[in-house]
């Protein structure tokens, strides 16, 4: 019953989105209806956790469904009281019309209606049209400023995305070929729990093909490089609350499918995902890497790091074992909340000094001091330094790594992590600090967005510092979904 | 029907959705080049038709109605009204050759079924020979794909692509569970209009369909 509220509330506000005439009546539903989603999620997950996994018809919720959920949930409510100062400012300076702004809301809406349903989709083809249909419902908000770089952004995501997610419509076509030799022609061969249950007895060819296939498709979503072209270009040209919802929780929804598929695939043919996600994980951290040292625009800098955490969680399930897991799983929730923070800052520069190139945005520290901090911090979280939750979960799979002999994957992965460091460090540091840029006004841009940033880094710093046993607890039960890691 | 016949009808349907590939590939003109993926798609929908008559599955006649009724009629229209629309040049200037990329095409169906070898050798099932037929097609999507650069080819090569997956889908699984297969459709629709809509952007903005124009977002 629950699971089923929660997928309403999004669609509710939708359809009241595009009848409500008051524009701030509509922002304010959309605060409340994320609050009530984030609530629900939490209810959601006590009862899967006294009761077990929830399966209905085609809907399947289990600990790790309801750890996505949960982080889905609470990144929009951030992004949704975000957005009522950001989009009012936008209004109000003429960059959007009305329509643009029902529109937003709308597309929103929906794009978080997909995302619900793609993890919590027992179906793997329903999982596959959802993922498909959160790049149909988030193509126009990349391309929502309509203006040529952004028209161009939004082409190359859509079709870049969905020529890849054929491809993982191929693996699921693999999969299902395979398990209706085992299970029969029945409907729900393609539901989730029945493959895994089958797993042992699927073919093993086909499992490898259907999982190459799949880490091609759905990694593309998640934006593993060399399928990463589009990130970029679309994260950086989104505005800044959909870039939030984009790298926060998109990018985890489509490694939410790959993790799926990598269950399996570990039953029948174990250590053949891992690999693969390895070396997908090693090269998207290096590519990275070299991006951020040398970019020139703070919000494409953003998007190589959402490559290159991506890359962290990859190489977390490259490694594996109970640690390379539970820290990959960790990491999610980290780079969630720090990489939403750090997008939500972005906004306030981008409004603030009317560009997105770090060499123009100077002074920060004295134009608008709580945001500067905040950016500041964030930077540092982000990058993994103590005492933030995103470092710890990188020492996780630093220590999973040594643990299992993984001796020369993880000295790679230290040094390009310090190359990030240092990368970020150096560019944000030219941001904050220095003269303020000429005919900048000092202040704030919007009073209210500091709360959903406060909120984040508060966050992430209570998990760096104190990292709650309800929370190890939490993420040792959503670890041990996957097989090998209990 | 004697089941010799349904193998011809099968591999002959099969043969027409591969050979309407490489005829995309030779096709200079936007409006062929539409209309030549309306009969891929014709084809492809007798083909699931005669599939589910041939098993005696019920879900899989839907799935032909809805292939001949979208894929070669509302889309097919659609795209044709958006060129109509647009008013700019018609023709298709190629990145390789026409010559070049018809011996591609010939490589790339080769591909197909030298892979295909080994997922199809377990089966004795009578569409498994078309299993070959829709990766070369899938192959062919990719490579139009990548060497012909107009918004409205790129549109259409996403749509060979997942012509060539519904070819393979029926051919090792006779078709995926009916709910999904409505999805995918769904999807399918969704997206055309939303890159229609794109290309009419495109062309508003840039003067031209021409995607290789749109360089300006670089490190």
């Amino acid at each position: 019953m629950l699971l089923e509220v929660l997928l309403i509330i999004p669609l509710v506000i939708a359809v009241l989105s595009y009848s409500i005439k008051n524009r701030a009546l509509v922002q304010w539903m959309m605060v409340a209806g994320g609050a009530s989603s984030f609530v629900i999620a939490v209810l959601l997950g006590l009862e899967v956790w006294s009761d077990g996994p929830y399966e209905h018809s085609i809907w399947y919720v289990d600990q790790l469904s309801v750890y996505m959920l949960c982080i889905i949930t609470f990144v929009a409510l951030m992004v949704a009281t975000y957005s009522v100062s950001y989009i009012r400012h936008d209004h109000e300076e003429k960059e959007i019309g009305t329509r643009q702004l029902k529109m937003y809301h709308i597309f929103v809406q929906i794009f978080l209606f997909t995302m619900l349903v793609v993890v919590s989709s027992n179906n793997m083809g329903i999982m596959w049209i959802a993922i498909e249909g959160t790049t149909l419902a988030s193509a126009f908000l990349v391309g929502f400023y309509e203006k040529d770089t952004s028209i161009e952004a939004a082409w190359k995501y859509i079709i870049i995305c969905s020529v890849g997610i054929t491809l993982a419509l191929f693996g699921t076509i693999i999969t299902y070929a395979s398990s209706t030799e085992v299970l029969g022609e029945s409907s729900d061969a393609l539901n989730w729990t029945k493959l895994r249950d089958a797993a042992p007895l699927l073919e093993p060819t086909f499992l490898k093909i259907a999982f190459i296939f799949i880490v091609i498709g759905y990694g593309t979503k998640v934006g593993l490089v060399p399928m990463h072209t589009w990130l970029p270009d679309a994260h950086s040209q989104a505005p800044s609350p959909v870039s939030a919802l984009m790298s926060g929780v998109l990018l985890n929804c489509a490694f939410y499918g790959i993790i799926r598929y990598y269950i399996i695939s570990e039953i029948r043919v174990p250590g053949f995902a891992p690999d693969l996600m390895l070396i997908f994980g090693l090269l998207s951290l290096f590519v990275a890497a070299f991006f951020i040292l040398i970019s020139r625009d703070f919000k494409r800098m953003l998007a190589y790091s959402s490559v290159e955490h991506m890359g962290i969680i990859s190489l977390g399930f490259g490694i594996g074992g109970p640690l390379g897991i539970f820290g990959a799983m960790f990491h999610m929730l980290n780079h969630s909340l720090t990489k939403t923070l750090m997008f939500l800052c972005t906004g306030n520069v981008v409004q603030k000094y009317n560009t997105r190139e770090i060499g123009e945005v100077r002074g920060m520290a004295t134009v608008m001091p709580i945001t500067a901090a905040l950016f500041l911090l964030g930077a540092l979280a982000i990058t993994g330094s103590p005492p933030f939750g995103p470092f710890l979960s990188e020492i996780v799979i630093m220590q999973a790594g040594l643990s299992y002999g993984r001796y020369i994957v993880t000295t790679v992965y230290v040094l390009l992590l310090v190359v990030v460091f240092a990368g970020f460090m150096y560019h944000v540091s030219r941001m904050v600090f220095g003269e303020p840029t000429e005919g900048v006004t000092r202040g704030e841009i919007h009073k209210l967005s500091l709360v959903p940033m406060t909120i984040l880094l508060s966050t992430i710093l209570v998990i760096g510092i104190f990292m709650p046993e309800e929370l190890t607890n939490i993420l040792r039960e959503v670890a041990k979904v996957v097989p090998g890691s209990g | 029907m004697s089941s010799e016949i349904f193998v011809d009808a099968i591999n002959g349907l099969g043969a027409v959705v591969l050979l309407t590939s490489i005829f995309l590939v030779a096709s200079k003109r936007m409006v062929s080049f539409v209309r030549t993926f309306a009969v891929q798609s014709l084809a492809l929908g007798l083909f699931a038709a005669i599939v589910a008559y041939h098993m005696g599955a019920d879900h899989i006649y839907i799935v032909a109605v809805l292939t001949i009724a979208l894929k070669a009629l509302i889309i097919p229209t659609f795209l044709t009204r958006t060129i109509e629309r647009i008013h700019v040049k018609r023709e298709i200037e190629p990145l390789v050759g026409v010559p070049m990329s018809l011996l591609i095409c010939g490589g790339l169906a080769f591909v197909g079924y030298y892979v295909s070898e080994p997922i199809i050798a377990g089966g004795n099932a009578i569409t498994k020979n078309c299993f070959a037929i829709s990766l070369a097609v899938v192959l062919i999507g990719l490579f139009l794909m990548i060497s012909r650069k107009k918004a409205m080819t790129e549109i259409i090569a996403i749509l060979v692509i997942e012509n060539g997956l519904f070819l393979g889908a029926i051919s090792i699984a006779y078709g995926m569970p009916l709910i999904v297969e409505i999805g995918i459709f769904f999807d399918v629709l969704g997206a055309v209009l939303i890159m229609g809509i794109y290309a009419f952007k495109i062309n508003q903005t840039f003067e031209t369909l021409d995607t290789s124009f749109m360089r300006r977002l670089r490190d």
